[in-house]
C-alpha cells in the first residue's frame, strides 16, 4: 500500500468513523457554502433580474436626429441593427403635434406611435378600454379625459393646422402670382397661432381673405376673423402688405400684428393648410406622469392627419445590458452607425438601475463575507475541540514517530476533505436556494452557472483550511510523552 | 556490546530532582525491568530512554548515538527508526482497526505494507481480529496489538511502560510470553514496571529510588 494510500485511508476513516464532530464541522461548511454558493448565484443573476424588472419603468434609451437633421422609420430601422436583436425589448417611435380641439378652443399635445411597440417599451402604461387597433381610434390621457369629461366610445374632432414653420418648409418664395390662392400664419397673442388664406386676383391683388384668429383672445383678436370692416380693408391690397396699409383692429394690435406677418409669410398651401379627422376614444391612459395630458394616434392615422410621410421626432428604446457600460456602448454603436442620429441613454432609469445594482451587490457582498467568517470560526472551534477530543491519539501518532509535518499534513487533508465536501454539498444546495429566492423574490428561474460547483468548493476548501490553522498549531504542539503517562 | 548507555544523568524540574546522577547500560538482546515506586523517576526515565525528553545533564547514548543533545525533530527521527513502544493504556487510533493500526507505524516509519502487518498480527495470535476496531478487541487483544505495532518496524528496542497494568492474569502471561519469545529472537526489551512479577519475568531489574538507582537484581532463576 502507497504512503498516500495509507494517508486517505486514515483521513477518511478518522471522518467516517467519528461521525459526531465532523458532522458539526462538515454542516457548518455546507452551510456557509450553501449561502456563499447561493448568493454569488442571486449577485449574478441580479443584473439580469433587475434589468427585467426596470424594464417596467420604461425605455432606457433614446434615439434622436441631430439637429437640422430628420429622424425617419427607415434611418432608425437600419441603426437599430448596431442592437443585438436578443437584446432589444421594444422600440417604439414617436412624432408629435399639436392637434387642435376647435370645438372646445383647445389644443393637445398628440404622439403618432405604434401601439404594439409602446406595450413593450412602457409597460407600465394602464389602459382603461384598450390600446387603438384601427384607423380612427384615440388613446386619451387621464387629465384631458378628465377635464373634457370623456368617456370611451365618445368621438372627438381633431384639427391639424400647419405651423408656419411647417407650412413654410421648402416652398420657394415667388408664390406670389396673380391668381394663386394661399395660406400662413404666424403668432399672435401669447404666441398663439393667426391663419390666414387669401386668393390673388388676375392682377396680383387680394380677392378674398380668410382669417382664423379662434386661438386668440376672443373679445379682442379673435373678432380678427369675423370684424368685416376689419377683413373689408384687405380686399385690393397687394402683397407684401406695407405698414399703413390697414388699421390694425382696436385692442388687438400683436393679433393684428400677426396678420400681416401670416399674409406676407403666405405661401401657396402645398399641403392641406387645414385638416380634420374624427377619432373614436377607445381607451383612457393612466401614467401618473405627464403622459396624462397627451392624446395617442397611430402613426398612419397621425400621417394622414399632417400629410406627413416618415418623419419622426425620437425612438424610445427598452434595451438589455448587464449594466449601464454595456448600455452606453450600445448607444455609441447606433450612434456611430447613422451620424444623423444620435442614441442616448435615458439617465433616469439606468441610473437608478445602476444604484439599486450596485447597493444589492455590496449587501450580498457583505452578507456572504459575514457568513464566511462565521462559518470559519464555527469549523475552527469545531476542530479545536476535535484537537483536544484527540490529544491522546496525537501524542500516540507522535510517540510513533509521526513528525510534525505529519500532523499538519493529517489535519489540513482532513480538513480539506470536510471542505470539498462541504463545498460539493453547498454549491448544490445553494443553487436550489438561490432558485427558491429568485422565484419568490423575482418571479423567474435561473440557469446553473457550471463555474459554480468548482468555485465554491475551492472557496469552501480555503475557508477549511484556514479554520484549521490554530487547531494545527494546537495540534503540533502536544507532547508525545503525554501517552506513557498512563493517563 | 551495550545498546542503551546513560552516563551521569540528572533531570530537574525547577527543585525537584527527578533523576539524580543516574547511569545505566543495557546490552544488545539484554531484557531488563526498571522498578520503583511512583516519584522514583521511572517516568522519567522512560521519558529520557523514549527520546520524548532530554537530560538536565550527562549522556545518552542510543547505538552508539548521543541522544542528550539532539533537536526534538532529530529524536523523532531516532525513535522512530529505533524504538518500539508500548504502552499501560495501550493506545490505539480508535476509528481505525487492528491491522490499520499497526500500518500506521509503518506508515511514519517508512512503508505501510498490510501482508507484513497481517503477518505482525499473526504473530500475536490476532491474525483473524485484523479487520476489527479497537471497541471490539478485549484489552488483552489491544495490548498484543499494540506489541505487534512496536515490533513491526523491527526497533532495536522495545520500550514497554507497564505493559501489563490493565490486564488480567490470563492476558499478562500471554504478553509476557511474547516478550520471551522476542527476547529470545534478540531483540532488546526494557520494562518499566512497578509489578514484581513482570519486574522477575526480565533477566535484569534496576530499581529506582528518589531519582537514583537504589540496587540491581540478576535474576537467577531467568529461563531462557
Amino acid at each position: 500500500m502507497s504512503k498516500r494510500k495509507m494517508f486517505l485511508k486514515m483521513i477518511t476513516a478518522s471522518l467516517l468513523r467519528r461521525r459526531s464532530r465532523m458532522l458539526i464541522a462538515l454542516l457548518s461548511i455546507a452551510v456557509g457554502a450553501t449561502i456563499l454558493a447561493g448568493l454569488v448565484t442571486i449577485y449574478y443573476d441580479v443584473p439580469r433580474q433587475m434589468s427585467a424588472q426596470f424594464r417596467n419603468y420604461g425605455a432606457n434609451m433614446i434615439l434622436l436626429a441631430d439637429s437640422g437633421e430628420t429622424l425617419t422609420q427607415t434611418a432608425a430601422d437600419a441603426a437599430l441593427k448596431a442592437i443585438p436583436e436578443d437584446a432589444l425589448f421594444g422600440a417604439t417611435p414617436y412624432r408629435y403635434i399639436r392637434l387642435d380641439m376647435v370645438s372646445r378652443q383647445l389644443s393637445f399635445t398628440t404622439a403618432g406611435t405604434d401601439f404594439t411597440q409602446v406595450q413593450k417599451t412602457s409597460p407600465y402604461f394602464h389602459v382603461n378600454g384598450r390600446y387603438p387597433e384601427n384607423e380612427r381610434e384615440i388613446l386619451v390621457g387621464k387629465e384631458i379625459a378628465d377635464s373634457l369629461g370623456l368617456r370611451l366610445g365618445r368621438v372627438i374632432e381633431l384639427t391639424y393646422k400647419p405651423t408656419v414653420a411647417e407650412q413654410n418648409a421648402g416652398v420657394p418664395s415667388d408664390d406670389w402670382v396673380p391668381g394663386a390662392a394661399l395660406s400662413g400664419s404666424a403668432e399672435g397673442w401669447q404666441k398663439e397661432p393667426v391663419y390666414v388664406s387669401v386668393s390673388l386676383d388676375g392682377e396680383g391683388l387680394i380677392s378674398s381673405i380668410s382669417i382664423d384668429a379662434s386661438l386668440q383672445t376672443p373679445e379682442f383678436g379673435g373678432r380678427a376673423g369675423t370684424d368685416e370692416a376689419y377683413l373689408r380693408q384687405f380686399i385690393g391690397k397687394k402683397l407684401p402688405l406695407e405698414d399703413g396699409d390697414v388699421d390694425a383692429l382696436t385692442g388687438a394690435t400683436i393679433t393684428s400684428g400677426a396678420v400681416v406677418n401670416a399674409l406676407n409669410s403666405a405661401r401657396k398651401a402645398t399641403r392641406t393648410a387645414e385638416s380634420k379627422r374624427s377619432f373614436n376614444v377607445v381607451g383612457i391612459l393612466e401614467t401618473g406622469g405627464e403622459e396624462e395630458g397627451y392624446l395617442f394616434l397611430s402613426l398612419s392615422d397621425m400621417e394622414s392627419l399632417t400629410g406627413e410621410n416618415d418623419k419622426l421626432d425620437v425612438v424610445e428604446m427598452s434595451v438589455q445590458a448587464a449594466n449601464s457600460d454595456e448600455l452606453q456602448s450600445y448607444a455609441d454603436s447606433m450612434t456611430q452607425a447613422d451620424e444623423r442620429l444620435t442614441a442616448r441613454l435615458v439617465k433616469r432609469v439606468t441610473r437608478s438601475e445602476t444604484t439599486v445594482l450596485s447597493k444589492l451587490q455590496a449587501l450580498v457582498f457583505l452578507v456572504t463575507a459575514v457568513v464566511l467568517v462565521l462559518t470559519m470560526i464555527s469549523v475552527s472551534t469545531t476542530m479545536m475541540a476535535v484537537v483536544t477530543e484527540r490529544r491522546r491519539e496525537i501524542g500516540l501518532r507522535k510517540a510513533l514517530g509521526a513528525s510534525d509535518n505529519s500532523i499538519r499534513a493529517e489535519f489540513l487533508g482532513e480538513g480539506l476533505f470536510l471542505g470539498g465536501l462541504g463545498g460539493i454539498l453547498g454549491a448544490i444546495l445553494g443553487f436550489v436556494f438561490a432558485q427558491v429566492v429568485s422565484v419568490n423574490v423575482f418571479g423567474s428561474s435561473i440557469t446553473f452557472q457550471p463555474l459554480l460547483l468548482p468555485v465554491t468548493v475551492l472557496v469552501s476548501m480555503v475557508i477549511a483550511a484556514v479554520s484549521c490553522l490554530l487547531p494545527i498549531r494546537r495540534a503540533v504542539s502536544i507532547d508525545p510523552a503525554l501517552v506513557l503517562k498512563g493517563e | 556490546m551495550s545498546l542503551l548507555e546513560i552516563k551521569n544523568v540528572s533531570k530537574i524540574y525547577g527543585e525537584l530532582k527527578a533523576l539524580d546522577n543516574v547511569s545505566i547500560h543495557v546490552d544488545q538482546g539484554e531484557w531488563v525491568a526498571i522498578m520503583g515506586p511512583s516519584g522514583s523517576g521511572k517516568s522519567t526515565m522512560m521519558n529520557i530512554i523514549g527520546c520524548m525528553d532530554k537530560p538536565t545533564s550527562g549522556q545518552v547514548l542510543l547505538d552508539g548515538v548521543d541522544i542528550s543533545k539532539e533537536s526534538s525533530k532529530a529524536l523523532t527521527e531516532i525513535r522512530r527508526d529505533k524504538i518500539g513502544l508500548i504502552f499501560q493504556q495501550f493506545h490505539m487510533v480508535n476509528y481505525l482497526t487492528a491491522v490499520e493500526n499497526v500500518m500506521v507505524s509503518q506508515y511514519y516509519h517508512s512503508l505501510p505494507d498490510e501482508e507484513e502487518a497481517l503477518e505482525a498480527l499473526g504473530r500475536v495470535g490476532l491474525r483473524e481480529r485484523a479487520r476489527h476496531l479497537p471497541s471490539q478487541l478485549s484489552g488483552g487483544e489491544q495490548q498484543r496489538v499494540c506489541v505487534a505495532r512496536a515490533l513491526i518496524n523491527h526497533p532495536e528496542l522495545i520500550l514497554a511502560d507497564e505493559p501489563t497494568g490493565n490486564l488480567d492474569e490470563a492476558n499478562e502471561n500471554i504478553v509476557l510470553d511474547l516478550f520471551r519469545q522476542l527476547h529470545r529472537e534478540g531483540t532488546t526489551l526494557i520494562v518499566v514496571t512497578h509489578d514484581p512479577e513482570v519486574a522477575e519475568a526480565a533477566q535484569r531489574t534496576i530499581v529506582l529510588e528518589h531519582g537514583r538507582v537504589a540496587r540491581e537484581i540478576i535474576n537467577e532463576n531467568f529461563v531462557d
